[in-house]
């Protein structure tokens, strides 16, 4: 998305509430799948991270530049009874913690409503601006 | 002698563009969630420019909106690539312009009204 000079806060408010929400899907993604032994190939779930960058140097909007899996180290829980479990009654679980994904998920909506109130307050300057006009 | 500007006229194809946009915009919005659908976008002014730039201001007045698909927007997995905050944007954007468009052209009539009634 290019940013035109005219309007400019638009599109950059924007662009952050639309990564923010992608990030909230990410987040919901994690949460959803907090203990999913299987992620199709026979592996647990890993969480996923999203790395945000700029569009362009200087004054940007936001963009998602990707979506990695994280690498620390997956859960090991003793759990004799489950059938997954390997000879010493361990099941491995995904690296998700769900309070540390409760508060990214707080971090991501804050953030999603500071960008709305950016816009809002950004609407009623242009207002200010157009009541000149009268 | 430059050309006048017909003031009146180019502020009424900027109004029509809007409105032209605003209805696209209610279309984006409506299928949100249609599978397949890909968002519409207006095109005025680059063509605007063009016009303006090629000389003949006359011909800036007649100036159509251009309804396009934008390529290049990230799909959803039904097809679909309408995103609700771009729209609400796009909105915005459009209704500062035409609240801006507006007040202008009712600028232009007051004065004309002042011409008017200076005579009495």
């Amino acid at each position: 998305m290019t940013v035109h000079n005219a309007f400019g806060p638009v599109d950059i408010a924007v662009s952050g509430m639309r990564a923010q929400g992608r990030h909230m899907e990410v987040i919901s993604s994690n949460i959803a799948n907090s203990r999913t032994a299987d992620a199709g190939q026979g592996q647990p779930y890993r969480r996923l991270e999203v790395i945000f960058r700029t569009e362009q140097e200087g004054v940007s909007p936001v963009c998602i530049d990707q979506i990695v899996p994280d690498q620390s180290a997956l859960q090991r829980i003793y759990d004799p009874g489950n059938p997954k479990a390997d000879a010493s009654g361990h099941i491995i679980l995904p690296n998700v913690h769900v309070p540390v994904e409760m508060m990214n998920l707080s971090t991501a909506s804050r953030s999603y409503q500071a960008n709305a109130a950016i816009l809002k307050r950004y609407q009623k300057m242009v207002e200010t601006t157009l009541e000149l006009l009268r | 002698m430059p050309q006048p500007v017909d003031i009146v006229g180019l502020l009424e194809a900027g109004i029509r563009a809007e409105e032209t946009r605003q209805r696209t915009i209610a279309s984006n919005i409506a299928n949100l969630e249609t599978p397949g659908y890909r968002r519409l976008d207006v095109r005025f002014e680059e063509l605007l420019a063009k016009a303006l730039h090629s000389g003949q201001a006359a011909g800036a007045t007649q100036v159509e909106p251009e309804i396009f698909q934008p390529a290049g927007t990230p799909l959803k997995s039904n097809g679909n690539d309408v995103n609700m905050e771009m729209e609400i944007g796009e909105m915005l954007k459009n209704s500062f312009r035409q609240a801006a468009f507006v007040r202008l052209l009712r600028k232009k009539f007051a004065q004309i009204e002042t011409a008017i009634t200076i005579r009495e």
